[in-house]
């Protein structure tokens, strides 16, 4: 019997499900929670519905990515990795002075630039500074850092060096009243602002950002390259009233100011949760993208004049570049989702930024997927995106919440832990990232800011050049310090340059393919190999 | 020469809105979905196709699979398709205001479709919530005369909570005037959700010494929370009980009688009368002159011109209302009823 031609295709079509084509290379993940001997759930009710976020950083000195892990009503865990180069992912629980409970997030940051990582942790309750004292050790700072860590729930994190300073500026992001369990909705309580003391080295008392609306996540961005970098908040609209996103002037001696609308910023509502940034388009300014429920967001700056600085304001792209990931791409749900940690990596070393989106139920929401899977969002040649997470191995329906992007293992492929809910938290391995070339970059600069936060990394290779600025702040409730990983696709060589915080422009460098290079303040790259 | 030209086309609009009137058949009607893999939507997508068939115009639609942004694309495709009114089920309120801007412009009406979009020239049609908890708290008042009342408000995060509310207390507010109904608890349920209504209902349990004689709650959801923290006491069933939505559970319940109401609304009339007033306005009617229209104020002060259709509310007695109407099986209404205490389970 011959089948009409139409009628052949359809059948072919429906015969071979699995056969879905990628336009790019779909990394391996592997599935190796089980034996990585990370053993750890973020757990409690109401007040741990948001927040389980992770840190990752260097601190036995071994420049591989260790670990904490939010708690919630669990103490948090610290975990030292243990892996081998190139080998599976191994970690191991230590004591480190950071296990205390409540803990919601947790950012790292050299606050007073010893070049020991300290670590600030978000909780529901008093937020503590702990100092870095190497050796995987961290001691209370709060009284020291003249640090006020307040009594809220604290659920967002941003932290910059103002122009000339030589103490950092931290953000707070603080939700609900938590005392308000009956009636939370108008509850947003203030945001803090701890700016340096002058010229000391300690915090002076926290400036409340007023308005507040309920900040899931946090990042202070030079969005406009002016060379000063602003503060854009995440803000849930579940519980705020009269509130919208927001993006603050933090000018250095000067109080802060609301971006409004004769600044060209528009009112958006969204149920605000985790922030990722990168330049994606290659122009020079980051995009945004912002996780929420339902639709995704992804923003763009609306006009880039070529005589003037851009005004603040800034259109949707989500749809058009293909990631609203607004309902679960597996599985029989057809309700929406709900999105939590964000971020930009480059996980098949092709030279596109790609983006992992963390995924899971608030807690129950009739109406919105119970089993929603984590994406994994592989960027194609064009700019637009390409859902992959199942193919790639990461499509966990637990309810996600905080996660981090990290080449743990040093091989040069970015793997993947992610915290669940009243769930044991999960780590992948990248076992294959492809073909494509790839180097580590670490930036270092004299005190203060030893990690250069608010530089620029360039790295131009093939005829194009991609750019990264270091922040500490966004994703949901947990932050990355470390190597600054980039793919290179076929290219063996590349050039790198660093725009540093002070605005001073660093010379072009090369670097090969495959290494992991310091990028020390006015010195050539120093290649650095791991080893044990 | 300009002064012509702009006369010449304002003629030339007029005939053409002229034909339009005259010509009441093949028009086209599109429907934008937010989410059309949800079940319940069939229901009304089926009464509205039927209707739009029958008056010998075109039923055209797009499903916006719970993406705001997708919505924004889909309304522009059904212009772009000659849609010559439009009915959208907004996925988010505070996002599909481009879209119906849009429309407006090119003078394609638009009908608000159950849920609220805030433009005064978008026509609003959804059933009478403020009806919906006038009827919970008469079935429950009709139980219960007098005592102790507590009420399981939804989520403050949605206006319709309040409208709700408002219309229970309507109904009520003689009765707690003259002492005969007692107010011993109140509380909204962040996210609608099961289980904190459980959660407030045994903290009003708790309060109240176990004495609380009726419970008014907003929805069906809600309705199985409370019954749940009723029957750890020990209550479930004396307690009358109000819901909303005609949940294949809730219905069971009350068949039951562990719930006291469930306030239906008839998918089928919604989609019917969206059919129709969109036939109407791509006609050329006034929002004004369609039939049955009220003012409304919206939560964000535009003055809309609605429809508000009336649910019935479903007990013990008229259970066969929603068997009969195919929304629901004979089997599962009356799963683990006792044989003959149920007329619609026989």
């Amino acid at each position: 019997m011959r089948l009409p031609g139409t009628l052949l295709a359809a059948v072919l079509a429906l015969g071979c499900p699995a056969a879905q084509a990628f336009e790019t290379p779909v990394p391996t993940f592997v599935e190796e929670t089980a034996a990585s001997g990370v053993q750890h759930s973020f757990t409690g009710e109401w007040e741990f519905m948001v927040g389980g976020g992770v840190a990752t950083f260097d601190c036995d000195g071994d420049r591989m990515p260790d670990m904490l892990l939010a708690g919630g009503t669990s103490p948090a865990r610290f975990y030292r990795n243990a892996s081998a180069p190139g080998s599976a992912l191994t970690f191991e629980a230590q004591a480190s002075g950071l296990e205390l409970d409540m803990v919601s997030g947790a950012y790292p940051l050299d606050v007073d630039s010893d070049g020991a990582t300290d670590i600030v942790l978000l909780r529901v309750g008093e937020n503590v500074v702990m100092r870095g004292l190497g050796g995987c050790r961290f001691e209370r700072a709060n009284e020291k850092f003249g640090f006020d860590g307040g009594d809220a729930w604290s659920t967002a994190l941003a932290a910059t060096w103002e122009k000339g300073a030589q103490f950092p500026t931290i953000a707070i992001g603080n939700y609900i009243d938590r005392a308000q369990d009956a009636f939370p909705w108008g509850s947003c309580t203030d945001n803090w602002l701890h700016r340096p003391m002058g010229e000391e080295r300690k915090f002076a008392p926290p400036l409340p950002l007023k308005p507040s609306f309920c900040a899931l996540s946090m990042l202070f961005t030079d969005w406009n390259r002016s060379g000063m970098p602003s503060l854009r908040v995440s803000n849930d609209r579940e519980y705020y009233k009269g509130g919208q996103e927001q993006l603050w002037r933090i000018d250095p001696g000067k109080p802060p100011v609301p971006y409004g609308p004769k600044d060209g910023w528009k009112p958006l509502k969204i149920w605000g949760m985790g922030i990722a940034s990168t330049d994606l388009d290659g122009d020079g300014y980051p995009e945004y993208f912002l996780t929420s429920m339902a639709d995704n967001k992804l923003q763009t700056l609306a006009a880039k004049p070529a005589d003037s600085a851009p005004k603040a304001t800034f259109s949707d792209v989500a749809f058009a570049k293909g990631v609203t990931v607004h309902r679960p791409y597996t599985g029989d749900e057809v309700k929406p989702s709900t999105a939590w940690h964000a971020q930009f990596e480059d996980v098949n070393n092709d030279g596109l930024a790609d983006l992992f989106v963390a995924k899971g139920n608030v807690s129950d929401m009739p109406d919105f997927a119970k089993k929603d899977p984590n994406n994994l969002l592989l960027q194609k040649p064009d700019g637009t995106f390409e859902e992959a997470g199942e193919a790639a191995g990461v499509a966990s329906v637990e309810t996600g919440r905080g996660a981090a992007l990290a080449d743990f293992n040093l091989d040069g492929q970015v793997d993947l832990v992610v915290v669940n809910r009243n769930g044991r938290t999960q780590l992948w391995r990248n076992l294959d990232a492809g073909s494509g070339n790839w180097v580590g970059l670490e930036l270092r600069q004299p005190a203060p800011n030893v990690d250069a936060v608010g530089a620029w990394v360039e790295v131009r290779c093939g005829g194009h050049t991609t750019r990264r600025e270091i922040t500490v702040g966004g994703g949901h409730a947990g932050g990355q310090l470390g190597w600054i990983h980039f793919g290179l696709g076929a290219e063996a060589k590349a050039d790198v340059r660093v725009l540093w915080p002070d605005g001073s422009q660093g010379e072009w460098q090369p670097v090969e393919a495959g290494g992991f290079y310091e990028l020390v303040r006015g010195q050539a790259p120093r290649r650095w190999a791991p080893g044990r | 020469m300009n002064k012509f030209a702009t006369a010449m086309l304002a003629g030339v609009a007029m005939s053409m809105s002229l034909a339009a009137v005259a010509e009441a058949k093949d028009k086209v009607i599109g429907v934008s979905w937010s989410n059309f893999q949800e079940e319940r939507w069939k229901t009304d997508e089926a009464a509205m196709k039927a209707a739009i068939e029958a008056a010998g115009d075109k039923y055209i639609s797009a499903d916006a699979q719970s993406s705001a942004g997708k919505q924004l694309t889909d309304v522009e495709t059904l212009i772009s398709q000659g849609a010559n009114a439009l009915i959208i089920l907004s996925q988010d309120a505070s996002a599909i205001g481009p879209a119906v801007e849009k429309a407006l412009s090119e003078g394609i009406p638009v009908v608000g479709y159950d849920r609220l979009i805030e433009n005064k020239d978008v026509f609003y049609l959804t059933f009478d919530n403020k009806e919906v908890g006038r009827m919970q708290a008469r079935e429950v008042f009709k139980a219960k005369p007098e005592g102790n009342y507590a009420f399981i408000k939804g989520s403050s995060a949605d206006p319709n909570a309040d409208f709700l509310f408002s219309g229970q207390m309507e109904v009520l507010k003689e009765a707690i005037d003259s002492g005969k109904i007692k107010n011993v608890g109140e509380a909204y349920t962040d996210g609608w959700l099961p289980a904190n209504a459980q959660k407030n209902m045994e903290q009003i349990l708790t309060t109240n010494d176990n004495k609380v004689d009726a419970v008014v709650a907003s929805n069906d959801g809600t309705a199985g929370g409370v019954v749940a923290a009723l029957s750890a006491q020990g209550l479930a069933g004396s307690v009358p009980v109000s819901g909303q939505d005609g949940d294949h559970a809730a219905l069971n319940r009350v068949a039951l009688g562990t719930q006291t109401v469930s306030v239906w609304k008839d998918a089928r009339d919604l989609g019917k009368n969206a059919a129709e007033i969109a036939s109407m306005l791509a006609d050329g009617k006034k929002m004004e002159e369609i039939p049955n229209v009220v003012k409304f104020t919206t939560p964000g002060g535009n003055e809309t011109n609605s429809v508000f259709l009336t649910p019935v509310p479903i007990t013990k007695d008229n259970l066969n209302v929603v068997i009969d109407a195919g929304w629901v099986s004979k089997e599962v209404v009356c799963q683990g009823v006792a044989a003959g205490s149920v007329a619609a389970c026989n």
